[in-house]
């Protein structure tokens, strides 16, 4: 057995370009693999770290609602509770920096300012200063930043820095000194690390709060959470959500479920790829060796010998493919990580966790073995009468190929689930479907291919007549082998092609969800409520020039049915004059004067299909405010959909429920819109009004350009690890031309001996590529529409027609015949040096 | 008499292993149009690698190849691709085919490589012309697959004729038939030069074949031995040159 070990060893050495290249296939697809595991364990891991640095000790927080606050008594009596070791108060505002002192550091959006107790706080959380000093004074002009933010910022201890703060606070109240830096991204999770951390005394000067807007409780180590929670009602008056650090790790989880599901789908489709070239080249060995193989069964050597001589090439490739991507596989990661922590908004820790690369070898190896299995039993049946053959049979593959394809197929998605696990299982299922649509695509490829290849041969037909029509003869030659050619690029391509067709709908409708439900061309963001009324800055910033509506909205969350829901406070009538929102159900006028009219609300479709509701107007809805009684509101409308709110679409209520029954007291922002054509005039007279009473004005397309943008960034990353995908699928037209060609070697020498040139030879590998590229390409749009419109629909959108991202079409079928002709240019130049007398020898081998 | 092809002292050497082994050690010869000329000899004599030289398929060592006036021993590849393509034609011993390609699309080949349309017109002609020749009219459309191997033979025949090429150069086109099928190649190689005027130059070990010749060069140890004439026959009886080669000691 040792000698036939050598001959599997030998077999691999013997052709050593076309064992490099599977090794490299199988190395990239692991390496997404790898990259995926990494990411999913840095993602948890990031969860985990941004709770404990949030909520530290603390067993319970406690969030007022919306702009609420808790007073100084009712933090008192919370912190006497029985079985409350610990009630730190803390103030959590978004704010923006004036660029005065920082004008790097405003360009990027609000900040997270964290105002807290310098004595009771660090009993809670331990933050980390990691350069200079930790606040001491409740009252100091100084703060902490992160130090994500302080890179990124360029900003150091001893800078001093403006925050904006409430209109009605004291001139200077905003100026700081950076006296310290704390580890990461600092204590506010969702924050994207721009946190500064203020003294309490400060923030509540700052933000004309009068107490806090969160307390984090230590309890007594006896003490129950929930009886704590219970006995909570009764010291606060005000609004107030209580959450756990559980809660709080599962709603940040959920905000990566979507993320890493994808990516899991698409290193299973690098490793469905990667398997397929382990198939190619060993299927290659068993026909290229059928004589060898058959002399060795001549010579006694038993059907499991030689099944197990074609398995250990498969260990050797497995192995040496699973290392190498192990490595590339936590270089990727860490090469992605920027990408992805602008993906789930967390820092991206590269945990390299043991057993996740172990498992992640060991898949890379299984799914090797399992491609070999077929090839493998196939050198089994090599007859001992091969030997005196000069060529094994080739025919008969089909069903074989078939059977192995899904056998492979089937073990690619299970490992990936087993790796995947901690995915929500709507989501695991819905990529599920895409990558079962996506293997099904690779089944029809083999017999579409023919009539596709003959229109896709037709271009290459007009230059090259004689070389298309070799080119496509050998193609047809071996249809197993096209088949699966054009399958494993054909499934990239279309990987490309539905991520492109999602992203592009993505954006589109996030842009038009945008521009449909706000009311304006700019929007105020406050620091503080806007109070309403004749006074303040509503009727200053509608009396500039060239503005013609000015409309608040206050954003807060209710609770619907135990889920927390967002809610946002409108007006009616200034939503019918702008002519926002789509009204599915209800009349548009009467339903938008109702909710101005108090006792309406107006819902997103969207909350119907997630409660499975089935509301219309005149019905009645109960929701919670965060305390007090249950408000009855009757159903005015449904909407397509509604203004934004943190986590999903909002439910709209017009002002005077708001205040009266939710507790809203003043408007977190203004919707500004201008008259026609005087947008650029007015914009900055209404920018310098708005900084009067501290509202930091974004314009609409800003705010669009941010979501389109960050919508961007994930789909960019899932493409790069898609064209990992390409890369391996390219290798795999590398084989198989390479196959081609030593196949053909005899043919090849004839047509050069008839005068055929060297470049002709090298054409028509060339084209023989193309063809194989081109119906990769035509398949691959068309099944990347369709798997997209199959995966909206799953995530229970209405099924429209997609936005087809014609840029990316271009480039996808760019990519598909560059990718296949740049794979020809080996197996082409191999071809064209043949020496003709060697090819036409009787046995050229 | 029009000289066709002339090889002068063409040498070759190949390297095997760490030594080298010497194919042809100094041969020379001369064809005349319309001609058709055998060369016999064992296997290992050096009788292939000659024919390969001659026709630009490989390059001497030394000495040198002028076809039609032409030296072609040191041409670069493309010249002598397109010296291939127009002005020799090949007949090997098997596999001469493209399977994919059918009967008159594997004769109109050197035309299809010259990217000239050989469905129409004069060429059309040469090509349907061709197929007659070698007595294949009605497989127009065959498969290579669909043909019996004298019928595969005949058809490379007719793709190395069809060029009107200066020489027909033919490496052992029987060795793979049986007797009759063997008979069949060599009467339309035959044909091809008494009919057309067609110089052929033929490698064989089989004196049966090489009866057909107007003249035999009996090749040994890489070079020529002996040139035996027997002239141009009707009858292609084998006895005469057996008992000529008996001679020479073959």
């Amino acid at each position: 057995m040792g000698g036939l070990g050598a001959l599997a060893w030998r077999s691999l050495a013997a052709a050593p370009v076309r064992s490099v290249l599977t090794v490299l296939g199988v190395a990239l697809g692991t390496a997404v693999l790898v990259a995926t595991v990494v990411t999913a364990d840095g993602a948890d891991r990031a969860v985990d770290l941004a709770v404990t640095d949030a909520v530290g000790r603390a067993d319970l927080t406690v969030g007022a609602f919306g702009d609420a606050s808790f007073d100084r008594g009712a933090i008192e009596q919370a912190g006497a509770l029985p079985g409350v070791a610990v009630a730190a108060p803390s103030i959590e505002r978004r704010t923006y920096l004036l660029p005065d002192l920082t004008p790097d550091a405003g360009a990027d959006g609000p900040v997270a300012v964290l105002g807290i107790d310098p004595v009771l706080d660090p009993q809670v959380r331990s933050m980390e200063v990691i350069e200079g000093s930790a606040l001491v004074r409740d009252d100091e002009q100084s703060a902490l930043v992160s130090h994500t933010f302080a890179d990124a910022a360029g900003l150091t201890v001893g800078d001093p820095i403006e925050l904006l703060g409430a209109a009605d606070a004291p001139p200077g109240t905003g100026a700081v000194r950076i006296v310290g830096i704390v580890r990461g991204d600092g204590p506010v999770a969702g924050a994207a690390g721009r946190t500064v951390i203020l003294p309490i005394g400060t923030a509540r000067a700052l933000f004309g709060v009068d107490g806090a807007t969160r307390l984090d409780l230590v309890l007594e180590p006896d003490a129950e959470p929930a009886s704590v929670a219970d006995e909570l009602g009764a010291a606060l008056a005000t609004p107030y959500v209580v959450t756990t650090p559980a809660e709080l790790a599962a709603s940040l989880r959920a905000s990566t479920s979507d993320f890493l599901a994808t990516m899991a789908l698409v290193a299973a489709v690098a490793l469905f790829a990667g398997a397929f070239l382990v198939f190619n080249t060993l299927s290659m060995t068993v026909t290229e060796r059928a004589r060898e193989v058959a002399l060795l069964r001549a010579a006694g050597a038993t059907r499991g010998q030689v099944v197990s001589v074609i398995l250990r090439q498969a260990v050797v490739l497995g192995l040496a493919g699973g290392i190498v991507g192990l490595v590339l596989g936590v270089l990727l990661a860490a090469l992605l990580a920027g990408v992805v922590r602008a993906a789930i908004g967390l820092p991206a820790l590269l945990a390299v966790s043991p057993v996740g690369l172990a498992l992640a070898a060991l898949i890379s190896l299984g799914v090797t073995l399992a491609a070999a299995l077929e090839p493998a039993l196939r050198a089994g049946r090599v007859s001992p009468v091969e030997a005196l053959r000069s060529r094994a049979d080739q025919g008969r593959r089909r069903r074989a190929w078939i059977l192995w394809l899904l056998g492979v197929a089937a073990i690619v998605a299970l490992a990936v689930l087993i790796l995947g696990r901690g995915l929500d299982p709507d989501e695991a299922s819905r990529q599920l479907v895409a990558y079962a649509s996506l293997v099904a695509l690779a089944l029809l490829a083999p017999v579409v291919a023919p009539v596709v290849g003959r229109l896709v041969g037709l271009p290459f037909a007009v230059v090259a007549p004689i070389e298309e029509r070799l080119a496509r003869g050998a193609l047809a030659r071996d249809p197993g082998r096209t088949g699966l050619t054009v399958g494993a690029l054909t499934v990239a391509l279309t990987l490309v092609v539905a991520l492109a067709t999602v992203a592009a709908d993505a954006r589109r409708s996030a842009s038009a969800w945008l521009e449909g439900v706000v009311p304006g061309d700019a929007i105020l963001v406050a620091v503080a409520p806007i109070p309403l009324g004749e006074q303040g800055p509503t009727p200053e910033i509608a009396a500039v020039d060239g503005v013609e509506r000015v409309s608040p909205i206050a954003t807060f969350a209710v609770a619907f049915d135990g889920f927390r829901l967002d809610a946002a406070a409108v007006s009616g009538a200034d939503l019918l004059a702008d002519g926002r929102l789509t009204f599915v159900d209800g009349d548009r006028e009467s339903a938008l004067a109702a909710l101005d009219d108090a006792g309406s609300v107006v819902l997103p479709a969207s909350m119907l299909e997630r409660f499975e509701l089935d509301l219309g107007p005149g019905d009645r809805i109960e929701l919670q405010p965060g305390a007090g009684p249950t408000v009855e509101l009757e159903v005015a409308g449904i909407v397509e959909r509604g203004l934004p709110g943190r986590g999903g679409e909002a439910v709209l209520v017009g002002w005077s429920d708001a205040t009266a029954a939710f507790g809203v007291t003043g408007a977190d922002s203004l919707a500004v819109r201008y008259a026609d054509g005087s947008a650029e005039a007015t914009a900055g007279a209404v920018a310098d009004a708005a900084r009067l009473y501290g509202l930091e004005p974004v314009p609409l397309a800003e705010v669009r350009d941010a979501v389109t943008q960050a919508l961007g960034r994930i789909y960019g990353l899932l493409d790069i690890l898609a064209l990992v995908a390409v890369a391996v699928a390219a290798l795999g037209i590398v084989n198989t031309l390479a196959m081609s060609v030593v196949d053909r070697v005899r043919e090849i020498g004839v047509l050069r001996a008839t005068g055929m040139t060297r470049r002709q030879v090298r054409r028509m590998v060339v084209v023989e590529s193309g063809i194989l590229g081109g119906i990769a390409v035509v398949l691959g749009i068309l099944g990347g529409l369709a798997v997209a419109v199959l995966v909206s629909a799953l995530s229970g959108e209405p099924v429209a027609v997609p936005a087809i991202p014609w840029p990316t079409l271009g480039l996808v079928a760019a990519l598909g015949l560059g990718v296949a002709m740049l794979a020809a240019w080996y197996p082409a130049r191999t071809a064209a040096a043949l020496p003709i007398v060697r090819a036409v020898r009787v046995d050229p081998r | 008499m029009t000289l066709v092809l002339e090889a002068r002292d063409l040498t070759k050497t190949y390297r095997l292993g760490s030594g080298t082994v010497e194919a042809l050690r100094g041969v020379s010869l001369a064809v005349q149009a319309g001609e058709f000329v055998a060369i016999m000899g064992p296997s290992g004599s050096g009788k292939s690698t000659l024919l390969q030289l001659l026709g630009g398929l490989d390059r001497p060592t030394s000495g040198q190849v002028v076809l039609e006036g032409q030296a072609i021993a040191g041409l670069a590849d493309d010249p002598a691709t397109r010296l291939r393509r127009e002005r020799t034609g090949f007949v090997f011993q098997s596999f001469n085919l493209i399977p994919v390609l059918d009967v008159r699309e594997n004769v109109a080949l050197p035309f299809a490589i010259a990217g000239i349309d050989a469905r129409r017109g004069e060429t059309a002609k040469r090509v349907a012309d061709a197929i007659a020749l070698v007595e294949l009219t009605g497989k127009e459309r065959h498969r290579p697959d669909e043909l019996s191997a004298g019928e595969q033979q005949r058809v490379a025949i007719a793709r190395a004729v069809v060029t009107n090429p200066a020489i027909l150069l033919a490496d052992e086109p029987t060795g793979n038939l049986d007797y009759s099928t063997g008979t069949e190649i060599l009467d339309a190689l035959w044909r091809s030069c008494a009919e057309l005027g067609q110089t052929v130059v033929l490698v064989t070990h089989d004196a049966k074949a090489a009866a057909y010749a107007d003249r035999v060069l009996v090749v040994r140890d890489g070079r020529i031995l002996d040139e035996i004439k027997l002239g141009r026959r009707t009858e292609h009886g084998a006895a005469p040159l057996i008992a000529r080669l008996a001679q020479v000691g073959l």
